[in-house]
C-alpha cells in the first residue's frame, strides 16, 4: 500500500517538461532521508548523493528516472476563448482527444479536436483546449500564451496488483529509485550512489545529459517504463505485465552494456527476483544520454513494463514495480 | 555609425557556415576599441569578455551572450563539363527562393558573381511550371565556357551565398540577406558599446560570443559555452514568422513591429522560466516592446548551449523576421532596437538579482 | 608497407566479431592481433578501444585517428519454436540481401546459421519480408537452442574473404575495420621518433546504431589537438551520381564540409599532393555523415578532417575495397601523423578569456 501511495502522490503532482518545480520539491523531501547531499543543477535536475566509503575501488553509480511528463503549451488564444496548443513531447493525439486537462496554475479544461476532423487526420494544429471561458478576455484572466497544460492526473487500483492512470511514465520510475534509496539507506557501500531525477526527458533526454556530465558516473542505470507485447494486436515483444523487472537489452537509442545486463540477470537469479529481458525496437530513454555524457559510462536500464504508454490509462503491475526496486538494490549491493 | 549602417555592413559580408572569417574580421575590427582582447577559439568563434565590478569577487555572474555569424549558403559539389556548377545548400534553404537568384561564389581568386539557373519557362511543361525546381536540377552559371575554364576559378567544396542588396523601405523596415543573424551580431556590438559607456552595477562577466556554424545545426556555440561555462546564456536571434495576409492569426508566430520575441519553447529548447519572466517584466518596466512567441517552431544555438556541460539557464530574444533564409529577409528596426535594449537591461538586472 | 601484410591484417581484423553495441567482445581478439604494436591501450566504458603511441617529445600535441570498430549486424529478439530465431537489425541493412545469408549466432558458443527464405511456390507476391519476419535457421532443436541462445544475443555475418581482379578484396565489415587496420598498421610501423605528435588511434563504438556514436565519449577522453576521422565512402557504381561517390583505385577522398575544419582539410589535401598520394576532394555541404561531424564538436572543439576509403556494396557481407586505395590510406595516415607542418599549425593556442 505504501508503494501504491507513493506512486499516487507522485502522479497527482502535474509537472510538464521544463516546468518540474513542483515534483522536484516533492521528490527532494522524499529522498532527503536516504542521502547525504541534495542539489539542483541549472536545468533543474535533482541530484542526490549517498556517499560511499571512498576506497580505491569506489565507483560512481548514477540511478536516473525522469520526473517530467508530456503535455501542451498554449500558443494562441482565439477570440472565442479557446486555446490553441502545441504538444510538448510525444503526445498521442488519438489518446489525448476528449480528455480533461489542467494547467500549471490549476486551470481546468478539456482538450478536443476541431469538429469534423476524423481521427485518422488528427494533427496538433486541429486541437484546442476549452476552459469554459466565454471569450478571449475572460480566458486571459486565467491563462496566458506560454502556459503549460497536462492531461489530468489520476491513479486507481484495478484487479490484483494492477494500477491504472497517468503519468506512470515516469513517476513509477521515480518511485522505484526512491524505493532503492530506502532499501540502501542503512547499507554501508563502497560506492557513491547518485539518485538523479531528471528533467525534460520527454522532449529529447535533455536533463540527463547535463546531470550525467556533472556526475561523471562509471555505471549508469535508467529507470523508465517500457512497452509490452501482451496487449491485443501488439507487435510481438517478449515482455509483459506481471513478468517482473524488465532488463533492457536495447531500445532505439541505446544498446546496453553487456556486462551490466549480465550482472543484472545474475543479481536477479541469485536473489530469485522475477525478471524478463526487454528488446524495444522503438523509443528512447535517458540511458543513451548517460552512456555518452563526458567520457562515457557503462549504461544499462531496469524498465517497468507498462501498457498504453502516453495515454490517460497507463497500466503497471505493482509486483513488477517491487521487482524493479529489489533488483536495483541487489544489483548495487553486488557491485 | 547608425544601426542601419552597421547592419548593412554586417549583412553584406560573405559568411556561410564554415567560412565565417570575413564576418568575424569585420566584427573584431568594429569592437577593437571596446574590447581589444577579443579572441578566436579553435572553432572560429570570436569571444569578447567584458568584466565589471569587483573582479576578485567570488560570486560573479557569468553570462554568455551569443549571436551567430554564419548565414545559409551553398557549396559547389560538381564542376560540369559545360562549365556550370552543381551545388547543394549549406543550411536550410527553400527551393522556392533559389531559382533565378544572383549569388556570390568565393573561388580561388576571390568573390565572383553567378546566377542560380535552370531551364526557361518555355521549356517547362505544365506540371513542371507548378513546382519549384529541385536543387539537383539547378546549377550555378558563372559564365565559364567549359569545365576547364570553370576549374580555373572554382573548386569542388567552394562556397557561395546569396547576392542581394540591403535597403530600408516601408515604415522602418529593412531588407537584406543574412539578417539571420547579423542583426543579432549588431545588437551585441551595440550592447557592448552601451555597457562600456555606462557600466552595469554588479559583479558581471559578460562573455560576448560571435559564433559559427549555427545554420547547419552543429553549433560552434557549444564549444564556446563549454569554454566559458556560463551560469546564464542570452541568445540573440531572428525568428521566422508569417504575419502576412492569408495566414490564420494562430499560425503567425509573431508580428513585425510587435517588439522583440521572447520564446517559451521551440523545437530545441524549453527556456528557463525565471529568465523568461525577467525578460517580460523588464520589457514592461523599461517600456521595451516585447511579445511572447506564439508557435513552437524552429531552433537555434540555445538548443546546444543549454545542454552544454552541467547545463546553462538560457533565454532567447529574437527579432521577428519575414522570409527567413531567403535573399530578402524583412525586419523592423524598432524590433531590432527592442532586442538590443532588452538584452542590455537583462545584463544590468541579472548581476543585481539573487533569484536567478 | 608490405601489401600482403596489410591485406592479411585487414582480413584478420575484419573477421573479428564487433556487431554494434557488442564491441567489448572484440577486446581480447584485438589485443592478440595488436600485441606489441603500441605503447599502451585501453577499452573505455562505452566500448571504444584506444591505442596510444608517444612521439617522445615533451608537451607534444595530440592527434586522434578515428575509425569505427563496430559493424552492422543483428540481435536475437525471440527464440521461436522449432529451433528458429527471430532477429532485429543493428544498423542499416538492406533486407534484399538477407534471405539465404550465412550468419553466425554468437551465443554461449558461436553457432552457424542461415537466414530462412520462402520457397518460390509459396510466395504470394514479390514483396520482400520485413526484417522482423526473417528467421535464422540454426539447425538445432528448440531445447538445445534455448540453452545456447537467449534474447539479446548478437548475430553477425559470416567472415568469408576473397579477392577479385586487380587486387580488390571482398568480405564483411570492411566498413570500417579495413580503415582501422590501415591506421593501426601504418602507425605501428612508424618509428616513434618520426611522429610529430602523440598518436591516439581510436576504434570507436556504436557508429552504426547511435546518432552520436561512442566516439563522442572517446574523443572527450583523448582530448586531442586535431583529428582525422576515417570511414568508408560510397564507391561509384552504375546508377549513382558522380558528386555523391568516389572512384575506386583512384585513392582516398577528403571531404570539404561546413561541419569539419577547412584549414586542416586543405592541409591534408596539400600533404597528399606533396607526397604523391592519390586523392579526390568531395563536397559534403552540411554534414559528412560520419564520426567527423561529432568529433569536431567535442569539448572545446576539435579541428577534424574527414577521410574516406572507397567501398562498393556497402552494408553487405560482400563489401568491396581496393588494395591500392588501402595502401594509399595507410600512407596518408603515416604522413599525417608525421607532418610537423600540420602539427605546428594545429597545436592549440591557449585561448585566454582575460
Amino acid at each position: 500500500m505504501k508503494l501504491y501511495n507513493t506512486i499516487k502522490d507522485l502522479c497527482l503532482c502535474p509537472s510538464v517538461s521544463g516546468r518540474e518545480e513542483k515534483i522536484r520539491d516533492m521528490l527532494r523531501e522524499l529522498i532527503k532521508p536516504f542521502c547525504d547531499e541534495c542539489a539542483t543543477d541549472n536545468l533543474g535536475n535533482l541530484i542526490a548523493v549517498k556517499k560511499g566509503r571512498g576506497t580505491e575501488n569506489s565507483k560512481r553509480i548514477m540511478l536516473c528516472a525522469h520526473m517530467d511528463e508530456i503535455g501542451f503549451l498554449v500558443n494562441f488564444i482565439e477570440d472565442s476563448g479557446m486555446l490553441r496548443v502545441a504538444p510538448v513531447g510525444g503526445i498521442s493525439l488519438p489518446a489525448a482527444a476528449f480528455t480533461r486537462v489542467v494547467s500549471e496554475k490549476g486551470v481546468k479544461g478539456a482538450i478536443v479536436p476541431e469538429d469534423k476532423v476524423k481521427a485518422a487526420d488528427y494533427k496538433a494544429q486541429a486541437f484546442y483546449i476549452d476552459i469554459g471561458a466565454k471569450d478571449k478576455k475572460q480566458a486571459e484572466t486565467k491563462v496566458a500564451i506560454g502556459d503549460f497544460f497536462v492531461a489530468a492526473p489520476s491513479l486507481e487500483k484495478l484487479m490484483g496488483n494492477r494500477i491504472c492512470g497517468r503519468p506512470l511514465d515516469d513517476r513509477v520510475g521515480c518511485a522505484v529509485v526512491l524505493g532503492i534509496a530506502e532499501a540502501l539507506a542503512d547499507v554501508q557501500l563502497d560506492h557513491d550512489i547518485y539518485y538523479v531525477f531528471s528533467v525534460q526527458e520527454e522532449v529529447g533526454c535533455r536533463g540527463s545529459q547535463t546531470a550525467a556530465f556533472r556526475v561523471q558516473p562509471d555505471i549508469a542505470l535508467c529507470f523508465d517504463v517500457t512497452a509490452t507485447g501482451d496487449t491485443l494486436g501488439a507487435s510481438p515483444m517478449a515482455c509483459g505485465l506481471g513478468g517482473g523487472a524488465a532488463i533492457k537489452i536495447k531500445d532505439s537509442s541505446v544498446i546496453c552494456d553487456e556486462e551490466i545486463t549480465k550482472a543484472l540477470c545474475r543479481a536477479a537469479k541469485e536473489n530469485k527476483i522475477k525478471h524478463q529481458k526487454e528488446v524495444l525496437l522503438f523509443g528512447g530513454t535517458d540511458t543513451s544520454s548517460m552512456q555518452l555524457a563526458g567520457a562515457g559510462a557503462a549504461a544499462g536500464a531496469i524498465s517497468i513494463p507498462t501498457r498504453y504508454i502516453h495515454s490517460g490509462v497507463e497500466m503497471c503491475d505493482l509486483g513488477d514495480v517491487q521487482c524493479c526496486i529489489d533488483l536495483g538494490a541487489e544489483f548495487i549491493k553486488s557491485i | 555609425m547608425t544601426s542601419e549602417k552597421l547592419i548593412e555592413r554586417l549583412c553584406s559580408a560573405f559568411g556561410p557556415s564554415g567560412r565565417e572569417e570575413a564576418v568575424a574580421g569585420l566584427i573584431k575590427k568594429e569592437i577593437s576599441d571596446i574590447c581589444p582582447n577579443a579572441v578566436y577559439d579553435r572553432m572560429g568563434n570570436l569571444i569578447a569578455v567584458m568584466r565589471f565590478g569587483d573582479t576578485s569577487a567570488e560570486k560573479r555572474k557569468r553570462v554568455m551572450i551569443s549571436a551567430h555569424m554564419d548565414e545559409v549558403g551553398f557549396m559547389i559539389n560538381e564542376i560540369k563539363s559545360n562549365g556550370t556548377l552543381g551545388f547543394d545548400t549549406v543550411g536550410g534553404i527553400n527551393e522556392s527562393v533559389m531559382a533565378g537568384r544572383r549569388v556570390s561564389v568565393l573561388g580561388e581568386g576571390g568573390l565572383m558573381t553567378g546566377i542560380i539557373a535552370s531551364k526557361a519557362i518555355h521549356h517547362k511543361d505544365k506540371k513542371e511550371r507548378e513546382k519549384a525546381v529541385k536543387t539537383e536540377k539547378l546549377y550555378i552559371d558563372i559564365g565559364a565556357a567549359d569545365g576547364d575554364e570553370a576549374k580555373k576559378y572554382v573548386s569542388v567544396g567552394d562556397f557561395a551565398v546569396f547576392d542581394s542588396p540591403f535597403y530600408t523601405f516601408g515604415e522602418g523596415l529593412v531588407k537584406a540577406k543574412a539578417l539571420d543573424d547579423r542583426m543579432g551580431c549588431a545588437a551585441m556590438i551595440q550592447t557592448m558599446r552601451a555597457l562600456k559607456k555606462q557600466p552595469p552595477e554588479g559583479d558581471l562577466d559578460a562573455c560576448f560570443c560571435f559564433t559559427v556554424r549555427e545554420e547547419i545545426g552543429l553549433s560552434g556555440a557549444k564549444a564556446a559555452a563549454y569554454r566559458i561555462k556560463p551560469d546564464i546564456a542570452i541568445v540573440l536571434e531572428t525568428t521566422a514568422i508569417a504575419d502576412i495576409e492569408g495566414v490564420d492569426p494562430s499560425g503567425r508566430v509573431a508580428d513585425v513591429g510587435g517588439g522583440v520575441v521572447v520564446s517559451v519553447m521551440d523545437r530545441s529548447t524549453i527556456y528557463c522560466r525565471p529568465l523568461v519572466d525577467l525578460a517580460l517584466r523588464l520589457g514592461k518596466q523599461k517600456g521595451i516592446k516585447a511579445q511572447v512567441k506564439r508557435y513552437v517552431s524552429g531552433g537555434n544555438d540555445a538548443g546546444t548551449i543549454h545542454k552544454t556541460g552541467e547545463g546553462v539557464k538560457t533565454v532567447a530574444l529574437s527579432v521577428p523576421t519575414r522570409y527567413l533564409h531567403s535573399p530578402a529577409c524583412v525586419a523592423s528596426m524598432e524590433d531590432y532596437h527592442s532586442q538590443q535594449r532588452l538584452c542590455e537591461e537583462i545584463l544590468r538586472a541579472v548581476c543585481s538579482t539573487e533569484e536567478i | 608497407m608490405n601489401k600482403n601484410k596489410l591485406k592479411e591484417f585487414i582480413f584478420s581484423l575484419c573477421s573479428v566479431m564487433s556487431v554494434s553495441g557488442f564491441e567489448k567482445r572484440a577486446e581480447k581478439p584485438i589485443t592478440e592481433l595488436t600485441a606489441g604494436m603500441f605503447d599502451s591501450t585501453l577499452t573505455d566504458a562505452v566500448g571504444n578501444r584506444i591505442f596510444i603511441k608517444k612521439c617522445g617529445k615533451q608537451n607534444a600535441p595530440r592527434v586522434l585517428i578515428d575509425a569505427h570498430l563496430d559493424e552492422i549486424g543483428m540481435i536475437v529478439t525471440e527464440v521461436c519454436k522449432g529451433g528458429f530465431l527471430r532477429i532485429a537489425n543493428l544498423g542499416g541493412i538492406d533486407v534484399s540481401i538477407m534471405q539465404a545469408a550465412d550468419v553466425i549466432v554468437y551465443g554461449e558458443k558461436p553457432l552457424r546459421g542461415v537466414i530462412a527464405s520462402t520457397p518460390p511456390h509459396l510466395k504470394k507476391d514479390d514483396k520482400l519480408p520485413a526484417f522482423s519476419e526473417l528467421l535464422v535457421d540454426t539447425g538445432l532443436s528448440e531445447d538445445t537452442l534455448k540453452e545456447l541462445v537467449d534474447v539479446g544475443t548478437p548475430v553477425g555475418f559470416a567472415p568469408i574473404y576473397g579477392e577479385l581482379l586487380n587486387g580488390r578484396l571482398i568480405g564483411k565489415s570492411f566498413d570500417d575495420k579495413a580503415c582501422a587496420a590501415c591506421a593501426l598498421l601504418a602507425i605501428a610501423e612508424t618509428p616513434g621518433e618520426e611522429l610529430a605528435a602523440d598518436v591516439y588511434v581510436m576504434l570507436s563504438a556504436t557508429e552504426e546504431t547511435n546518432r552520436l556514436g561512442g566516439v563522442a565519449a572517446g574523443a572527450f577522453r583523448c582530448d586531442p589537438d586535431y583529428a582525422m576521422v576515417i570511414d568508408v565512402n560510397l564507391a561509384r557504381v552504375p546508377d549513382t551520381k558522380d558528386y555523391e561517390t568516389v572512384e575506386m583505385d583512384k585513392g582516398i577522398s577528403i571531404s570539404l564540409s561546413a561541419a569539419t575544419d577547412r584549414r586542416l582539410s586543405m592541409a591534408t589535401a596539400e600533404l597528399c599532393r606533396r607526397k604523391d598520394i592519390p586523392f579526390s576532394l568531395i563536397a559534403a555541404p552540411s554534414s559528412t555523415g560520419t564520426n567527423a561531424t561529432t568529433v569536431n564538436l567535442v569539448g572545446l572543439g576539435i579541428p577534424t578532417v574527414d577521410v574516406g576509403l572507397p567501398l562498393a556494396c556497402m552494408h553487405t557481407y560482400n563489401e568491396v575495397i581496393s588494395m591500392t586505395d588501402a595502401m594509399s590510406l595507410a600512407r596518408l595516415v603515416r604522413e599525417f601523423v608525421c607532418s610537423k607542418e600540420i602539427a605546428a599549425e594545429m597545436t592549440r593556442e591557449e585561448v585566454s578569456l582575460i
